[in-house]
């Protein structure tokens, strides 16, 4: 019975509060805070997003596989959530890093896209993020959903020491670690941290909504009023639940 | 285990032999993709031997997705999968027996379009044999070994309509880039160090993706 609780663990407003704060001090630090770079000007400032969303698509892609991982060997729907959690988020940061990388490859090469590996497997990432949910969305039985899933995101993820192993086996023009200000290092790591904090609270906000969707999959089918309520499989009686569901505090 | 092998893949090459599903719908497609591409090459000798690797190589995967598409989606028919998984053989030796065929499929197809290529556009992708039969192999093989495990996983969705294309495009990408640039480079005759490095980087990627096809094909049969 104690599953169908959706009751928020204490403490829950303080972390959304902080996460909240984390990432808007990032936001002010980009604007104001940080020098402004002599050759690239203000469009530079992008790049303290860009490597925040492109570390939170990558991250994203690492939490996707490894809880589908966890699924396979425990076949527990709870890390398929986790799992589809990362992959919805991962696909939105990977958008993003695809949308600001290019924003800051016109003002500084003067051409929205380029040839070079970092770009293409950035965009390949994108690309498998984009299979995975098509997958998902292909499935309705939720086992089978989330085996094929899991397999799709574990060799998906095998791409990912690609995405690193390419700006050193090609030669490309991304910069890699470029020489900053410490002012500027100092900026983007807060950037980091911040967008950081703010997705993982996406995540797992994401997570206990997928939960819900479970359990409210599982009362349109029945199984909770059988396995749990004893009711009569094939006239479940909605209004005589002995439970009450707290969808909100 | 190389007998029950042979016999999974015998039984798909005679499949294909009587019913002709795939194979000639799958070498029609490379044919007519290689004319459209090379007819496109109108450029001087040096932009040829740039940029005829990558059409090759753009031929050969977008016809062999056919076959690899095939491959799994015939044993979805009349539960002729369930019944290949009653074999007494492990689910490895079915990954292992169908991506054979399927390796044999795109060397079917390589073994046409290169040479189609060559008397199209020119090029001499053949200046070193021994180099050219690598590359194609390894790619062949790379491609084999994600499209193969993407096959059955797409087979397994209803109504799926181009889903194995649209996941094994991305994860090809790499591969694709790989052997296109050894191409191009044993077309320029320039069989050095770079040559190597993208040589071996399609072997590592064919390698890295036999191991999780394998591992994880299990999973994609159970049921």
């Amino acid at each position: 019975m104690n599953r169908l609780k959706n009751r928020r663990p204490r403490g829950a407003a303080l972390v959304d509060i902080l996460a909240a704060a984390a990432v808007a001090t990032a936001i002010l630090a980009i604007l104001f805070v940080a020098p402004t770079e002599a050759t690239m000007g203000l469009a530079q400032r992008i790049v303290y997003v860009h490597v925040a969303m492109a570390w939170l698509g990558l991250a994203g892609f690492l939490v996707m596989a490894t809880t589908a991982a966890i699924y396979l060997a425990r076949r527990d729907l709870a890390w398929d959530q986790w799992s589809q959690s990362a992959a919805e988020l991962g696909w939105l940061a990977s958008s993003l890093t695809l949308a600001t990388g290019s924003l800051w490859a016109h003002a500084t090469w003067n051409t929205w896209w380029t040839w070079d590996p970092r770009l293409m497997t950035s965009f390949i990432l994108w690309a498998v993020y984009c299979g995975y949910l098509l997958v998902r969305g292909s499935l309705e039985e939720p086992h089978l959903r989330a085996r094929l899933a899991a397999v799709l995101a574990i060799t998906g993820v095998l791409d990912v020491p690609l995405v690193i192993m390419a700006t050193r086996w090609f030669r490309g023009i991304h910069p890699v670690a470029p020489k900053m200000d410490p002012a500027m290092h100092g900026v983007l790591l807060l950037s980091v941290a911040g967008f950081t904090a703010f997705f993982a609270l996406l995540l797992v906000r994401r997570r206990a909504q997928l939960r819900l969707d479970g359990l409210l999959a599982d009362i349109d089918a029945g199984g909770v009023w059988t396995a749990e309520c004893g009711a009569d499989e094939t006239h479940p009686t909605p209004h005589t639940l002995p439970f009450t569901l707290h969808l909100e505090e | 285990m190389t007998a029950k092998l042979w016999w999974m893949i015998r039984k798909d090459l005679l499949s294909e032999y009587r019913s002709r599903r795939t194979w000639p719908a799958m070498l029609l497609l490379g044919i007519l993709v290689a004319v459209v591409f090379t007819v496109q090459m109108d450029l001087p000798p040096e932009g040829q031997r740039r940029i005829a690797g990558g059409l090759l190589w753009l031929a050969i995967l977008f016809a062999g997705v056919l076959a690899l598409d095939r491959s799994f989606a015939l044993e979805s028919e009349d539960h002729c999968g369930e019944g290949l998984l009653l074999y007494p053989v492990s689910p490895t030796a079915v990954y292992l027996a169908k991506l054979l065929v399927n390796v044999f499929a795109l060397a079917a197809l390589e073994m046409i379009l290169i040479p189609l290529f060559i008397a199209l556009s020119g090029v001499p992708l053949l200046a070193h044999p021994w180099a050219t039969l690598l590359v194609a192999g390894l790619g062949n093989v790379a491609i084999c070994a994600i499209g193969t495990p993407l096959s059955a996983l797409a087979a397994k969705i209803p109504e799926r309509g181009n889903l194995s294309a649209l996941l094994v495009f991305p994860l090809i990408i790499p591969v694709l880039l790989a052997a296109s640039e050894a191409t191009r480079l044993i077309a320029e005759d320039r069989l050095g160090a770079e040559w190597w490095r993208w040589v071996q980087f399609v072997a590592a990627f064919a390698l890295v993706f036999l191991v999780s096809g394998t591992v994880l094909f299990d999973f994609l049969v159970e049921d």
